[in-house]
Protein backbone atom coordinates (compact mmCIF):
# COMPACT_ATOMS: atom_id res chain seq x y z
CA UNK A 1 0.00 0.00 0.00
CA UNK A 2 2.32 2.25 1.10
CA UNK A 3 5.12 1.76 -2.28
CA UNK A 4 1.90 1.94 -4.19
CA UNK A 5 1.03 5.63 -2.71
CA UNK A 6 4.55 6.41 -3.22
CA UNK A 7 4.36 5.66 -6.88
CA UNK A 8 1.08 7.43 -7.25
CA UNK A 9 2.80 10.92 -5.82
CA UNK A 10 6.10 10.30 -7.97
CA UNK A 11 3.46 10.14 -10.88
CA UNK A 12 1.87 13.20 -9.79
CA UNK A 13 4.93 15.02 -8.91
CA UNK A 14 6.32 14.11 -12.43
CA UNK A 15 2.81 15.25 -14.19
CA UNK A 16 3.11 18.47 -12.41
CA UNK A 17 6.93 19.18 -13.45
CA UNK A 18 5.59 17.88 -16.95
CA UNK A 19 2.95 20.90 -16.82
CA UNK A 20 4.93 23.96 -15.74
CA UNK A 21 5.84 25.82 -18.26
CA UNK A 22 9.69 27.52 -18.51
CA UNK A 23 8.72 30.91 -17.97
CA UNK A 24 5.27 32.78 -17.13
CA UNK A 25 5.22 35.61 -19.11
CA UNK A 26 3.49 38.11 -17.44
CA UNK A 27 2.00 41.24 -19.45
CA UNK A 28 3.56 44.30 -17.48
CA UNK A 29 7.13 42.52 -17.52
CA UNK A 30 7.17 41.80 -21.09
CA UNK A 31 6.11 45.70 -21.76
CA UNK A 32 9.02 47.06 -19.29
CA UNK A 33 11.57 44.80 -21.45
CA UNK A 34 10.35 46.42 -24.76
CA UNK A 35 10.78 49.72 -23.05
CA UNK A 36 14.46 48.70 -22.60
CA UNK A 37 15.39 47.22 -25.80
CA UNK A 38 16.21 50.38 -27.34
CA UNK A 39 18.35 51.20 -24.81
CA UNK A 40 20.19 47.52 -24.77
CA UNK A 41 20.92 48.01 -28.77
CA UNK A 42 22.77 51.88 -27.85
CA UNK A 43 24.51 50.36 -25.30
CA UNK A 44 26.11 47.88 -27.77
CA UNK A 45 26.27 50.56 -29.73
CA UNK A 46 28.35 52.51 -27.30
CA UNK A 47 30.47 50.16 -25.51
CA UNK A 48 30.67 47.46 -27.74
CA UNK A 49 29.10 44.14 -28.07
CA UNK A 50 30.68 42.81 -24.45
CA UNK A 51 27.38 44.49 -23.21
CA UNK A 52 24.75 42.29 -25.06
CA UNK A 53 27.40 38.97 -23.32
CA UNK A 54 27.22 40.54 -20.27
CA UNK A 55 23.25 40.86 -20.45
CA UNK A 56 23.17 37.35 -21.61
CA UNK A 57 25.27 35.30 -18.81
CA UNK A 58 23.11 37.73 -16.46
CA UNK A 59 20.37 37.02 -17.36
CA UNK A 60 20.73 33.14 -17.36
CA UNK A 61 22.24 33.41 -14.00
CA UNK A 62 19.06 35.03 -13.08
CA UNK A 63 16.90 32.27 -14.48
CA UNK A 64 18.72 29.46 -12.99
CA UNK A 65 18.90 30.90 -9.72
CA UNK A 66 15.80 31.51 -9.60
CA UNK A 67 14.77 28.09 -11.02
CA UNK A 68 16.59 26.25 -8.48
CA UNK A 69 14.07 27.75 -5.65
CA UNK A 70 10.60 27.85 -7.81
CA UNK A 71 11.20 24.55 -9.05
CA UNK A 72 13.07 22.72 -5.34
CA UNK A 73 10.72 24.05 -3.32
CA UNK A 74 7.32 26.17 -4.84
CA UNK A 75 6.85 23.86 -7.56
CA UNK A 76 5.97 26.71 -9.86
CA UNK A 77 7.01 28.17 -12.90
CA UNK A 78 10.03 31.41 -12.96
CA UNK A 79 7.93 34.30 -13.77
CA UNK A 80 9.33 36.88 -16.31
CA UNK A 81 9.80 39.21 -13.89
CA UNK A 82 13.39 37.53 -13.34
CA UNK A 83 14.65 39.03 -17.06
CA UNK A 84 13.27 42.43 -16.18
CA UNK A 85 15.75 41.81 -12.70
CA UNK A 86 18.51 41.25 -14.91
CA UNK A 87 17.98 43.76 -17.61
CA UNK A 88 17.91 46.58 -15.29
CA UNK A 89 20.78 44.96 -13.14
CA UNK A 90 23.15 44.99 -16.52
CA UNK A 91 22.10 48.42 -17.59
CA UNK A 92 23.20 49.95 -14.31
CA UNK A 93 26.57 48.22 -14.35
CA UNK A 94 29.83 49.77 -16.10
CA UNK A 95 31.07 48.80 -19.21
CA UNK A 96 34.44 47.15 -18.44
CA UNK A 97 32.94 45.65 -15.52
CA UNK A 98 34.27 41.80 -14.40
CA UNK A 99 31.65 39.02 -15.64
CA UNK A 100 32.60 37.05 -12.35
CA UNK A 101 31.49 40.54 -10.37
CA UNK A 102 28.17 40.81 -12.66
CA UNK A 103 27.25 37.39 -11.84
CA UNK A 104 28.08 37.67 -7.78
CA UNK A 105 25.74 40.65 -7.98
CA UNK A 106 23.03 38.97 -9.94
CA UNK A 107 22.71 35.66 -7.88
CA UNK A 108 22.95 37.56 -4.43
CA UNK A 109 20.24 40.16 -5.97
CA UNK A 110 17.98 36.93 -6.57
CA UNK A 111 18.58 34.80 -3.82
CA UNK A 112 18.70 37.11 -1.47
CA UNK A 113 17.04 39.98 -2.50
CA UNK A 114 14.21 37.78 -3.54
CA UNK A 115 13.89 34.37 -3.50
CA UNK A 116 14.57 34.46 0.39
CA UNK A 117 11.46 36.64 0.73
CA UNK A 118 9.37 34.06 -0.91
CA UNK A 119 9.80 35.31 -4.64
CA UNK A 120 8.22 37.08 -7.13
CA UNK A 121 5.57 39.41 -5.75
CA UNK A 122 6.73 39.58 -2.25
CA UNK A 123 10.20 40.56 -2.43
CA UNK A 124 10.60 44.18 -0.27
CA UNK A 125 13.13 45.47 -1.91
CA UNK A 126 14.43 45.96 -5.78
CA UNK A 127 15.93 42.99 -6.44
CA UNK A 128 18.38 44.09 -8.84
CA UNK A 129 19.43 46.95 -6.61
CA UNK A 130 20.31 44.85 -3.77
CA UNK A 131 22.41 42.90 -5.93
CA UNK A 132 24.19 46.10 -7.19
CA UNK A 133 24.36 47.59 -4.07
CA UNK A 134 25.99 44.22 -2.73
CA UNK A 135 29.04 44.83 -5.65
CA UNK A 136 29.10 48.24 -5.68
CA UNK A 137 30.02 48.20 -1.81
CA UNK A 138 31.85 45.03 -1.92
CA UNK A 139 33.88 45.42 -5.08
CA UNK A 140 34.09 49.15 -5.34
CA UNK A 141 37.29 49.48 -7.55
CA UNK A 142 35.86 48.03 -9.99
CA UNK A 143 32.57 49.89 -9.92
CA UNK A 144 33.62 53.26 -9.98
CA UNK A 145 36.88 53.53 -11.64
CA UNK A 146 37.49 52.69 -14.57
CA UNK A 147 34.80 54.08 -17.26
CA UNK A 148 35.36 54.06 -21.05
CA UNK A 149 34.60 56.84 -23.57
CA UNK A 150 31.67 55.60 -25.87
CA UNK A 151 32.05 55.38 -29.48
CA UNK A 152 31.47 58.71 -31.40
CA UNK A 153 30.73 57.36 -35.03
CA UNK A 154 28.68 55.35 -36.96
CA UNK A 155 29.69 51.43 -37.08
CA UNK A 156 30.63 51.94 -33.54
CA UNK A 157 30.39 49.21 -31.01
CA UNK A 158 28.58 46.98 -34.06
CA UNK A 159 32.20 46.20 -34.82
CA UNK A 160 33.96 46.08 -31.64
CA UNK A 161 33.77 44.28 -28.51
CA UNK A 162 34.86 46.72 -26.10
CA UNK A 163 35.68 50.46 -26.07
CA UNK A 164 39.20 50.79 -25.23
CA UNK A 165 39.55 54.47 -24.39
CA UNK A 166 39.59 54.43 -21.22
CA UNK A 167 38.68 57.65 -18.84
CA UNK A 168 39.01 57.74 -14.95
CA UNK A 169 35.46 60.21 -14.56
CA UNK A 170 32.13 60.07 -15.70
CA UNK A 171 29.91 63.21 -15.89
CA UNK A 172 28.78 62.95 -12.65
CA UNK A 173 32.11 62.92 -10.81
CA UNK A 174 33.31 66.57 -13.16
CA UNK A 175 33.87 64.93 -16.33
CA UNK A 176 32.41 66.62 -19.70
CA UNK A 177 29.19 67.58 -18.87
CA UNK A 178 27.54 69.79 -21.93
CA UNK A 179 23.55 69.18 -22.31
CA UNK A 180 22.91 67.75 -25.70
CA UNK A 181 25.42 64.40 -25.04
CA UNK A 182 24.12 63.99 -22.26
CA UNK A 183 20.42 63.66 -23.06
CA UNK A 184 21.46 61.87 -26.19
CA UNK A 185 23.78 59.72 -24.41
CA UNK A 186 27.46 59.05 -26.14
CA UNK A 187 29.11 59.92 -22.26
CA UNK A 188 31.08 57.84 -20.34
CA UNK A 189 28.69 55.65 -17.87
CA UNK A 190 27.28 53.16 -16.93
CA UNK A 191 25.93 50.60 -19.74
CA UNK A 192 22.27 51.80 -19.73
CA UNK A 193 22.24 54.81 -18.40
CA UNK A 194 23.21 56.97 -20.78
CA UNK A 195 20.83 57.45 -23.30
CA UNK A 196 18.24 60.11 -21.67
CA UNK A 197 16.06 60.36 -24.19
CA UNK A 198 15.79 56.58 -24.82
CA UNK A 199 14.88 56.12 -21.50
CA UNK A 200 12.75 59.01 -21.14
CA UNK A 201 10.81 57.26 -24.53
CA UNK A 202 10.78 54.08 -23.05
CA UNK A 203 9.37 55.10 -19.46
CA UNK A 204 6.77 57.36 -21.28
CA UNK A 205 5.52 54.03 -23.16
CA UNK A 206 5.42 52.09 -19.69
CA UNK A 207 3.79 54.72 -17.76
CA UNK A 208 0.84 55.24 -20.51
CA UNK A 209 0.25 51.19 -20.11
CA UNK A 210 0.42 51.66 -16.63
CA UNK A 211 3.59 49.08 -16.15
CA UNK A 212 4.61 51.83 -14.42
CA UNK A 213 3.15 54.60 -11.91
CA UNK A 214 3.30 57.90 -13.06
CA UNK A 215 2.94 59.38 -9.42
CA UNK A 216 6.18 58.08 -8.50
CA UNK A 217 7.83 59.71 -11.47
CA UNK A 218 6.77 62.97 -11.00
CA UNK A 219 6.99 63.79 -7.77
CA UNK A 220 10.68 61.97 -8.16
CA UNK A 221 11.20 64.29 -10.72
CA UNK A 222 10.26 67.00 -9.44
CA UNK A 223 11.86 66.58 -6.06
CA UNK A 224 15.11 66.11 -7.47
CA UNK A 225 14.86 69.51 -9.73
CA UNK A 226 13.84 71.26 -7.01
CA UNK A 227 16.54 70.53 -4.21
CA UNK A 228 19.18 70.10 -7.00
CA UNK A 229 17.99 74.02 -7.98
CA UNK A 230 18.14 74.97 -4.07
CA UNK A 231 21.79 73.52 -3.74
CA UNK A 232 23.25 74.32 -7.67
CA UNK A 233 21.41 78.59 -6.52
CA UNK A 234 23.28 78.50 -3.26
CA UNK A 235 26.49 77.31 -4.89
CA UNK A 236 27.33 74.24 -3.02
CA UNK A 237 30.49 72.62 -4.20
CA UNK A 238 29.98 69.36 -6.35
CA UNK A 239 26.40 70.93 -7.35
CA UNK A 240 25.80 70.08 -11.03
CA UNK A 241 23.00 72.23 -12.79
CA UNK A 242 19.76 70.70 -12.21
CA UNK A 243 19.33 69.66 -15.96
CA UNK A 244 22.60 68.15 -16.41
CA UNK A 245 21.76 66.47 -12.98
CA UNK A 246 18.80 65.00 -14.14
CA UNK A 247 20.08 63.69 -17.95
CA UNK A 248 23.30 62.33 -15.85
CA UNK A 249 24.20 59.34 -14.10
CA UNK A 250 21.89 56.37 -13.31
CA UNK A 251 18.59 58.84 -12.04
CA UNK A 252 16.61 58.28 -15.22
CA UNK A 253 16.75 54.62 -15.46
CA UNK A 254 16.40 54.63 -11.55
CA UNK A 255 13.22 56.71 -10.92
CA UNK A 256 11.70 55.68 -14.42
CA UNK A 257 12.13 51.76 -14.17
CA UNK A 258 13.44 50.66 -11.18
CA UNK A 259 11.66 53.24 -8.24
CA UNK A 260 8.88 51.93 -10.12
CA UNK A 261 8.68 48.05 -9.45
CA UNK A 262 5.30 47.81 -8.51
CA UNK A 263 6.13 44.57 -5.98
CA UNK A 264 8.90 46.81 -4.00
CA UNK A 265 6.85 50.15 -4.69
CA UNK A 266 3.98 51.75 -2.12
CA UNK A 267 0.65 50.70 -2.41
CA UNK A 268 -1.54 53.79 -1.53
CA UNK A 269 -1.20 56.73 -3.99
CA UNK A 270 -0.28 59.12 -1.37
CA UNK A 271 2.44 57.02 -0.05
CA UNK A 272 3.65 56.94 -3.93
CA UNK A 273 4.04 60.74 -3.82
CA UNK A 274 5.78 60.90 -0.89
CA UNK A 275 7.75 57.63 -1.91
CA UNK A 276 9.00 59.44 -5.45
CA UNK A 277 10.06 62.77 -3.68
CA UNK A 278 12.10 60.94 -0.97
CA UNK A 279 13.63 59.48 -3.73
CA UNK A 280 14.62 62.37 -5.56
CA UNK A 281 15.92 64.43 -2.69
CA UNK A 282 17.86 61.73 -1.07
CA UNK A 283 19.53 60.95 -4.93
CA UNK A 284 20.61 64.96 -4.57
CA UNK A 285 21.64 64.74 -0.82
CA UNK A 286 23.91 61.83 -1.31
CA UNK A 287 25.27 62.68 -4.98
CA UNK A 288 26.12 65.86 -3.49
CA UNK A 289 27.50 65.39 0.28
CA UNK A 290 28.43 61.96 0.64
CA UNK A 291 31.57 59.82 -0.60
CA UNK A 292 29.38 57.98 -3.10
CA UNK A 293 29.26 59.95 -6.65
CA UNK A 294 25.81 58.26 -7.22
CA UNK A 295 23.02 58.28 -4.65
CA UNK A 296 19.92 56.81 -7.03
CA UNK A 297 20.77 53.42 -6.25
CA UNK A 298 20.82 53.70 -2.32
CA UNK A 299 18.28 56.60 -2.58
CA UNK A 300 15.59 53.64 -3.75
CA UNK A 301 16.69 51.25 -1.65
CA UNK A 302 16.12 54.26 1.50
CA UNK A 303 12.67 54.37 -0.28
CA UNK A 304 11.89 50.59 -0.55
CA UNK A 305 12.85 50.38 3.12
CA UNK A 306 10.15 53.31 4.78
CA UNK A 307 7.63 52.02 2.27
CA UNK A 308 5.44 49.91 4.25
CA UNK A 309 5.32 51.94 7.44
CA UNK A 310 4.36 55.01 4.95
CA UNK A 311 1.06 52.51 3.77
CA UNK A 312 0.99 51.52 6.72
CA UNK A 313 0.23 55.16 8.16
CA UNK A 314 -1.84 56.29 5.38
CA UNK A 315 -3.82 53.46 6.13
CA UNK A 316 -4.44 53.63 9.45
CA UNK A 317 -5.09 57.51 8.69
CA UNK A 318 -7.73 56.78 6.32
CA UNK A 319 -9.61 54.18 8.96
CA UNK A 320 -9.78 56.46 11.59
CA UNK A 321 -11.40 58.95 9.22
CA UNK A 322 -13.82 56.59 7.96
CA UNK A 323 -14.27 55.92 11.46
CA UNK A 324 -15.91 59.31 11.82
CA UNK B 1 38.04 69.02 25.98
CA UNK B 2 35.36 70.06 22.85
CA UNK B 3 35.86 68.79 19.47
CA UNK B 4 34.57 71.64 17.72
CA UNK B 5 31.62 69.71 16.24
CA UNK B 6 28.49 71.45 16.73
CA UNK B 7 25.75 69.88 18.10
CA UNK B 8 23.18 69.50 15.59
CA UNK B 9 25.99 67.98 13.24
CA UNK B 10 26.22 65.33 15.78
CA UNK B 11 22.23 64.90 16.08
CA UNK B 12 21.33 64.18 12.59
CA UNK B 13 25.01 61.86 12.72
CA UNK B 14 23.69 60.11 15.21
CA UNK B 15 20.57 59.52 13.17
CA UNK B 16 21.77 58.48 9.60
CA UNK B 17 25.57 58.58 8.94
CA UNK B 18 26.15 56.51 12.41
CA UNK B 19 22.71 54.86 13.31
CA UNK B 20 23.54 53.21 16.05
CA UNK B 21 22.05 49.94 15.45
CA UNK B 22 22.72 49.73 11.26
CA UNK B 23 26.57 51.11 11.46
CA UNK B 24 27.48 49.79 14.57
CA UNK B 25 24.60 46.90 15.30
CA UNK B 26 23.98 47.48 18.78
CA UNK B 27 20.40 47.03 20.11
CA UNK B 28 19.95 44.07 18.22
CA UNK B 29 18.43 42.02 20.37
CA UNK B 30 15.15 43.71 21.51
CA UNK B 31 15.09 45.06 17.57
CA UNK B 32 14.76 41.58 16.74
CA UNK B 33 12.89 40.01 19.51
CA UNK B 34 9.99 42.95 19.28
CA UNK B 35 9.65 44.56 15.73
CA UNK B 36 6.94 42.04 15.21
CA UNK B 37 4.38 44.79 15.10
CA UNK B 38 4.27 48.84 14.53
CA UNK B 39 2.22 49.53 17.78
CA UNK B 40 4.84 47.59 19.84
CA UNK B 41 7.72 49.11 18.06
CA UNK B 42 6.96 52.42 18.36
CA UNK B 43 6.14 52.39 22.02
CA UNK B 44 9.71 50.62 22.71
CA UNK B 45 11.58 53.12 19.92
CA UNK B 46 9.99 56.40 21.97
CA UNK B 47 11.04 54.70 25.03
CA UNK B 48 14.27 53.97 24.04
CA UNK B 49 14.63 57.41 22.71
CA UNK B 50 14.11 59.11 25.76
CA UNK B 51 15.93 57.07 28.02
CA UNK B 52 18.89 57.70 25.59
CA UNK B 53 18.85 61.41 25.52
CA UNK B 54 18.63 61.09 29.44
CA UNK B 55 21.04 58.94 30.37
CA UNK B 56 23.47 60.03 28.35
CA UNK B 57 23.56 63.35 30.51
CA UNK B 58 23.53 61.23 33.68
CA UNK B 59 26.28 59.25 33.15
CA UNK B 60 28.30 62.42 31.22
CA UNK B 61 27.95 63.82 34.58
CA UNK B 62 28.79 61.06 36.53
CA UNK B 63 31.44 60.77 34.67
CA UNK B 64 33.10 63.75 34.63
CA UNK B 65 32.35 64.84 38.50
CA UNK B 66 32.71 61.22 40.51
CA UNK B 67 34.70 59.20 38.05
CA UNK B 68 37.17 61.30 36.65
CA UNK B 69 38.17 63.32 39.92
CA UNK B 70 38.06 59.86 42.17
CA UNK B 71 40.43 58.49 39.82
CA UNK B 72 37.63 55.41 39.13
CA UNK B 73 37.57 55.26 35.63
CA UNK B 74 37.97 52.28 35.46
CA UNK B 75 34.77 51.42 37.00
CA UNK B 76 32.74 52.85 34.39
CA UNK B 77 31.25 50.03 32.98
CA UNK B 78 29.12 49.32 36.09
CA UNK B 79 28.77 52.34 37.14
CA UNK B 80 27.02 53.42 33.94
CA UNK B 81 24.79 49.63 34.04
CA UNK B 82 23.98 51.30 37.88
CA UNK B 83 22.77 54.49 36.81
CA UNK B 84 20.66 53.07 33.79
CA UNK B 85 18.75 50.35 35.62
CA UNK B 86 17.97 53.14 38.43
CA UNK B 87 16.84 55.58 36.09
CA UNK B 88 14.87 52.77 34.14
CA UNK B 89 13.11 51.75 37.34
CA UNK B 90 12.43 55.06 38.57
CA UNK B 91 11.17 56.61 35.41
CA UNK B 92 8.51 53.60 35.33
CA UNK B 93 7.45 53.85 38.61
CA UNK B 94 6.41 57.24 38.09
CA UNK B 95 5.30 56.60 34.90
CA UNK B 96 2.98 53.69 36.44
CA UNK B 97 2.16 56.96 39.85
CA UNK B 98 1.46 59.50 37.31
CA UNK B 99 -0.97 58.12 34.01
CA UNK B 100 -2.30 54.12 33.37
CA UNK B 101 -2.66 55.17 29.12
CA UNK B 102 1.12 56.55 29.07
CA UNK B 103 2.21 53.37 31.38
CA UNK B 104 0.02 51.07 29.05
CA UNK B 105 1.99 52.46 26.02
CA UNK B 106 5.30 52.91 27.27
CA UNK B 107 5.99 51.38 30.61
CA UNK B 108 5.65 48.09 29.91
CA UNK B 109 9.04 48.56 27.49
CA UNK B 110 10.91 50.10 30.32
CA UNK B 111 12.13 46.57 32.26
CA UNK B 112 13.38 45.71 28.58
CA UNK B 113 15.53 48.88 28.17
CA UNK B 114 18.06 48.34 31.03
CA UNK B 115 19.45 45.47 29.02
CA UNK B 116 19.48 47.27 25.99
CA UNK B 117 23.32 47.40 24.76
CA UNK B 118 22.59 50.67 22.49
CA UNK B 119 22.51 52.41 25.31
CA UNK B 120 25.41 51.12 27.38
CA UNK B 121 27.39 51.68 23.86
CA UNK B 122 26.19 55.22 23.53
CA UNK B 123 27.58 56.15 27.33
CA UNK B 124 30.65 54.59 26.25
CA UNK B 125 31.07 56.13 22.69
CA UNK B 126 30.45 59.53 24.20
CA UNK B 127 32.78 59.12 26.65
CA UNK B 128 35.60 57.98 24.11
CA UNK B 129 34.80 60.80 21.66
CA UNK B 130 34.98 63.24 24.74
CA UNK B 131 32.12 64.72 24.23
CA UNK B 132 30.98 68.16 25.92
CA UNK B 133 27.62 67.92 27.60
CA UNK B 134 25.39 69.34 25.41
CA UNK B 135 27.23 66.91 22.73
CA UNK B 136 26.76 63.85 24.68
CA UNK B 137 22.78 65.27 25.31
CA UNK B 138 21.96 65.40 21.52
CA UNK B 139 24.14 62.33 21.00
CA UNK B 140 22.02 60.36 22.59
CA UNK B 141 18.98 62.04 21.61
CA UNK B 142 19.83 61.64 18.02
CA UNK B 143 21.09 57.71 18.44
CA UNK B 144 17.77 56.79 20.50
CA UNK B 145 15.85 59.18 17.22
CA UNK B 146 17.49 56.90 14.63
CA UNK B 147 17.24 53.46 16.74
CA UNK B 148 13.12 54.24 16.94
CA UNK B 149 12.90 55.08 13.02
CA UNK B 150 15.29 51.39 12.34
CA UNK B 151 13.19 49.51 14.24
CA UNK B 152 9.54 51.09 13.10
CA UNK B 153 10.95 50.95 9.43
CA UNK B 154 11.51 47.37 10.33
CA UNK B 155 8.37 46.35 12.01
CA UNK B 156 6.47 48.16 8.87
CA UNK B 157 8.12 45.60 6.64
CA UNK B 158 7.80 42.77 8.89
CA UNK B 159 4.35 43.63 9.50
CA UNK B 160 3.64 43.69 5.09
CA UNK B 161 5.77 40.22 4.86
CA UNK B 162 3.28 38.60 8.01
CA UNK B 163 1.50 36.51 5.09
CA UNK B 164 4.40 35.90 2.93
CA UNK B 165 5.64 32.40 2.36
CA UNK B 166 9.52 32.58 3.50
CA UNK B 167 11.34 29.75 3.05
CA UNK B 168 11.07 27.29 6.15
CA UNK B 169 14.67 28.09 7.13
CA UNK B 170 14.47 31.58 7.24
CA UNK B 171 11.29 32.24 9.03
CA UNK B 172 11.39 34.74 12.02
CA UNK B 173 15.07 35.69 13.03
CA UNK B 174 16.56 34.65 9.58
CA UNK B 175 14.84 37.13 7.42
CA UNK B 176 14.95 39.16 10.22
CA UNK B 177 18.38 39.60 9.99
CA UNK B 178 18.80 39.66 6.08
CA UNK B 179 16.14 42.99 6.04
CA UNK B 180 18.39 44.29 8.60
CA UNK B 181 21.67 43.48 6.33
CA UNK B 182 19.55 45.38 3.52
CA UNK B 183 18.76 48.20 6.08
CA UNK B 184 22.48 48.65 6.55
CA UNK B 185 23.46 48.11 3.07
CA UNK B 186 20.55 51.31 2.10
CA UNK B 187 22.30 53.16 5.24
CA UNK B 188 25.75 53.15 3.18
CA UNK B 189 24.76 55.98 1.08
CA UNK B 190 24.66 58.27 3.37
CA UNK B 191 28.17 57.40 4.69
CA UNK B 192 31.04 60.04 4.42
CA UNK B 193 28.20 62.91 4.77
CA UNK B 194 29.00 63.72 8.55
CA UNK B 195 32.25 62.99 10.37
CA UNK B 196 31.86 63.21 14.38
CA UNK B 197 34.23 60.15 14.98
Amino acid sequence: MAQAAQAEQADESAEIKKKIPAVKWQVPNKRVLYALAPVVVTSIYLFGWRSLLLLIVVSVAAYLTEFVFVRSYYKEPVTSAVFVTAFLFTLSLPPTVPIWIALVGIVFGVAIGKMAFGGFGRNVFNPALTGRAFIYISFGAYMTSSWVEPFKSFPGGFINFLSDATTKATPLAGGAASHLPLFFGNVSGSLGETSAVLLLLGGIYIMVKKAANYRIVLSGVIGMLAFQTVLWAAGVRNALDPLAAATSGGFMLGILFMATDPVSAPGTNKARWIYGALIGVLTVLIRTFSIWKEGVMFAILLGNMFNPILDYYIKQRKTKEDGK
Amino acid sequence: MSNGITFYAIFFAAIFTNNILLTNYLGMCSFLAVSREVKTSQGLGMAVAIVMAATSVLNWLAYRYILVPLDLVYLRFIVFIVIIAAFVQLIEMIIERVSDSLYASLGIFLPLITVNCAILGVCLFMVIREYTLLQAFFYGLGSGIGWALAIIAMAGIRQKMAKARVPKGLAGAGITLIIAGIMALAFMGFSGMIQIT
